[in-house]
């Protein structure tokens, strides 16, 4: 049975406070929400998994290479239709022979996802990545969006002791309409705190029940990381139990983060193994509209870093996030773009995630694409293929104001505004080759010749309705 | 292998023009041109046209170049479109003295045109960013003017140019444009005026950029034994370069200078067996403030990094030990990319005959600059006063 090795977190750099949605609104209706992440312009569940997945596997001490089995939850996929995880293998560079499973549906998703991690056969990473959206009016007030990713190994410091489930058709509590990307509640607020308290009640019991051998007592657990579409409800759906509040706080984000949907709970989770000591049980409940309910048990800790993520940010207006998520109108560009084939796309993709150049057999020197003639040497060579360094040097930098992108850009102009694009040195074994690439994370024009950037995967720009991903640079923090 | 020489030279009006076609400015060019040899001439004399576009609004990809010598009557001569972005027209011109000097014609068409001001912004923009590399560069969401940005950041952090050097370029070149009635930005500006412009491509303001332009232009090369019965004046291709680099400015060793350009000036140099101190007036590629700049270095008028000291000095104005872009250079005369090269050797042409509207003091050695897209390809063209200089 696989055990918690690394875990992993990312929250996107924005951050709205309550108040700003408060005075948009003159209401707020995310009980005990402060402050939440706001996925900008570039960002996605995909870019978040991908974010936390790195963060797992470079705090593990397993290799890409070595990963048999992917799991991904998320109820926000780039796509209705598309199998979403292979681009996750893409990007961490994770071989072909990777099994892959995509959980979606519900908020459940992150538990079914964890499931089949620990019954993986070979290290798994599981990571649950999401970003809802709703009505700006309504719904959309807690929503916040964040990723969290597991390592698991047969070693790892986290083992978990049991897991129980409680499954009804409880449908409507949290929907989506076939369509629309904003999600909706019937909005019938005694009928929905009753079904969640049942169903996370009935979870735990049947964990506390020893149906899996399990000795467990809610009273003597040190942590619990319940479902928390806001930060009442982990006290309010374990009412039933006598989990103690210090417990429930260890394991509550969403203060600070918002609803972030299939992966709230996972991130409490994260919370949770941070603050534990070595014995420390954890509990966690995940809830999801349409499903029910499932609990696991965890004994030990593990780092995942996520007080410095929360600490980080940068705060936007209410307007600012409006653009961001693009609520504020879309853009219909004129005019076509330069069109670059989908057959064309596909053979660049392990240099736009893995920043794969070739190295000349004859004279050493990189070239970037690794493709034609040498660069330096202009022979034609069978390249060798090396991943360039994650972090490199701006050589040359200019910022894309207002209104002057490129069609393919527009629509992130629209949201993100200005930004700037930078040609990065980067470097492998004593050899340097140069990308143009955008910078992210980061105010138009604080970023200057010499300064040094690191290589994140976001979104690019959608062709015919679909995203493309690939390597765009953020500063390093000091 | 016999000599070339330019016989006649002429362009239309550069500006928006939204009354004419693509035909109808050739023809302005073409007429121009004839008109501009001295000799009665005889269309039918040309034996073969070269024609540089590309294509903006996509009005006549195919067949550009029949397209519109049929037009101006140059009926059933061989006729090759030349697309190489912003140097179509300076290669079209390489071909047509290629194809004299070969003995393939005696007297061959050089020219170019291009109509940039009828489609939509949005779709400009596509057209003029097709010229740059486009699975990475494009598509990391530079624009045209995005690259000569970043070669300028560079160039500024490597060597210290400075915003005000840029503007500078703008000073000058509006200022020579001015006194050209066929320039499309004919006015003057002031230093401040030119600092405190919008900006485009940070550190680009608008008056770093030159506009999308309407226009055509046209050649006329004949050999040594027609030139002569053709004209009084002709003028003497002296020496030709041209290289190609790479297409993207991320793939190239240095992001302040453009390899292509320093390769065709040594072979151009080579050729004509004198040096960048000989050159007496030059039209250089100045689609941004920056290119100028570059220019001069990679041209060899000054060391790298030294353009701007040159700028300052005045070397380059009118009345300077080199003027540069009398004619107002991309920058006011405009920039319609097809006809830019040819456009170029007209000014030239114009300025070695005592013809120019700037002119200088009695030049014998003429320099064009050509380049296309941000360095992907680039041609110099050196000539020569045919008396050698005595007038």
């Amino acid at each position: 049975m696989n055990r918690i090795a690394a875990v992993g977190v990312a929250l996107p750099r924005l951050r709205i406070s309550t108040a700003e949605i408060a005075d948009a609104w003159g209401r707020y209706s995310g009980a005990g929400i402060e402050e939440k992440t706001v996925a900008a312009a570039d960002e996605d569940a995909l870019t978040l998994a991908v974010e936390a997945a790195e963060s797992a596997l470079t705090r593990g001490s397993v290799a890409a290479a070595d990963i048999s089995v992917i799991s991904l939850a998320t109820t926000t996929p780039p796509l209705d239709t598309e199998e979403i995880a292979p681009r996750l293998v893409r990007a961490l560079g994770l071989p072909p022979s990777t099994t892959t499973r995509t959980f979606t549906q519900s908020t459940l998703a992150g538990a079914q996802a964890l499931d089949s991690g620990f019954d993986a056969d070979g290290p798994a990473l599981v990571v649950a990545a999401d970003a809802p959206r709703g009505d700006p009016a309504d719904a959309d007030h807690p929503f916040g969006a964040g990723a969290a990713a597991f390592l698991l190994t047969e070693s790892g410091s986290v083992e978990r002791l049991g897991s129980a489930s409680h499954v009804d058709e409880l449908a409507g509590i949290s929907y989506r309409e076939r369509g629309t990307d904003e999600l909706r509640g019937l909005d019938i607020t005694g009928y929905e705190r009753n079904t969640i308290r049942e169903s996370v009640t009935s979870a735990a019991e049947r964990l506390a029940g020893n149906v899996n051998g399990v000795d467990f007592d809610d009273a003597a657990v040190d942590g619990a990381a319940v479902f928390q579409p806001d930060a009442r409800m982990p006290s309010r759906a374990t009412g039933n139990l006598s989990i103690p509040r210090e417990a429930l706080a260890r394991g509550t984000v969403v203060g600070r983060i918002g609803d972030a949907g299939a992966a709230g709970v996972p991130l409490g989770l994260a919370a949770a193994f941070d603050a534990a000591d070595d014995e420390d049980r954890t509990l966690a409940v995940f809830f999801g509209s349409g499903g029910g309910a499932t609990a696991m048990l965890f004994e030990g800790r593990v780092e995942s870093g996520l007080d410095a993520a929360l600490d980080g940010g940068s705060a936007v207006t209410y307007p600012q996030y409006l653009r961001e998520r693009g609520y504020v109108g879309t853009v219909d560009v004129a005019g076509g773009g330069a069109h670059v084939s989908l057959p064309t796309w596909q053979r660049s993709l392990d240099q736009r995630y893995r920043l794969a150049a070739g190295r000349c057999p004859k004279c050493e020197a990189l070239t970037f694409p690794p493709e034609g003639a040498c660069g330096t040497c202009h022979r034609r060579v069978e390249f060798e293929r090396v991943e360039l360094s994650r972090t490199g040097l701006v050589r040359a930098v200019t910022a894309i104001g207002y209104g002057g992108a490129p069609p393919e850009f527009a629509e992130q102009q629209r949201r993100d505004g200005a930004y700037d694009v930078a040609l990065v040195e980067l470097e492998h074994g004593g050899e340097s080759v140069t990308l143009p690439a955008q910078l992210t994370d980061v105010d138009s024009g604080t970023v200057g010749v010499g300064d040094e950037v690191r290589a994140v995967v976001r979104k690019l720009y959608e062709q015919e309705g679909v995203p493309r991903y690939g390597a765009k640079f953020a500063p390093i923090e000091e | 292998m016999t000599e070339a020489y330019v016989v006649g030279a002429g362009q239309s009006p550069f500006g928006s023009f939204p009354d004419e076609s693509y035909r109808s400015l050739f023809e302005t060019a073409f007429d121009c041109a004839t008109a501009s040899v001295d000799a009665e001439f005889d269309p039918k004399r040309i034996d073969e046209a070269f024609v540089g576009t590309l294509g903006v609004g996509g009005r006549q990809l195919g067949l550009s170049g029949p397209a519109v010598t049929e037009h101006v009557g140059l009926h059933g001569i061989p006729t090759t479109r030349v697309e190489n972005a912003c140097a179509a027209s300076g290669y079209a011109f390489r071909s047509a003295v290629a194809s004299v000097r070969a003995g393939l014609a005696d007297v061959a068409l050089a020219g170019g045109y291009e109509v940039m001001t009828d489609t939509s912004s949005d779709h400009t923009k596509w057209w003029l960013g097709v010229s740059g590399e486009t699975e990475w560069e494009r598509l990391s969401g530079t624009t045209f003017s995005g690259v000569y940005a970043q070669m300028a950041s560079a160039h500024m952090n490597e060597y210290g140019t400075t915003t005000e050097d840029l503007s500078r370029v703008a000073v000058k070149n509006h200022a020579n444009g001015a006194r050209n009635p066929n320039a499309h930005l004919g006015f003057e500006c002031s230093l401040e005026d030119a600092m405190a412009a919008p900006t485009v491509a940070d550190p680009l303001n608008l008056y770093h950029c030159c506009p999308t332009t309407d226009g055509a232009s046209a050649v006329i090369v004949a050999s040594e034994e027609v030139a002569f019965e053709l004209s009084d004046d002709p003028v003497r291709v002296a020496g030709m370069g041209a290289s190609s680099g790479h297409v993207g400015l991320f793939q190239r060793d240095t992001f302040t200078s453009i390899p292509a350009t320093r390769r065709a000036a040594e072979a151009a140099y080579d050729e004509a067996e004198i040096g960048p101190s000989d050159v007496d007036v030059a039209e250089v590629h100045d689609c941004f403030a920056i290119a100028e700049l570059v220019a001069y270095e990679d041209l060899g008028f000054c060391a790298a990094g030294e353009s701007a000291t040159l700028l300052r000095e005045g070397v380059t104005d009118p009345d300077g030990e080199l003027p540069v872009n009398t004619s107002g250079g991309l920058k006011s005369k405009g920039h319609p990319i097809g006809a830019t090269g040819t456009g170029q050797i007209t000014e030239i042409f114009e300025q070695l005959r005592g013809e120019a509207h700037t002119q200088v003091d009695s030049p014998r050695y003429g320099l064009a600059h050509n380049v296309g897209g941000s360095g992907g390809g680039a041609t110099v063209h050196l000539f020569e006063r045919a008396d050698g200089g005595e007038r």
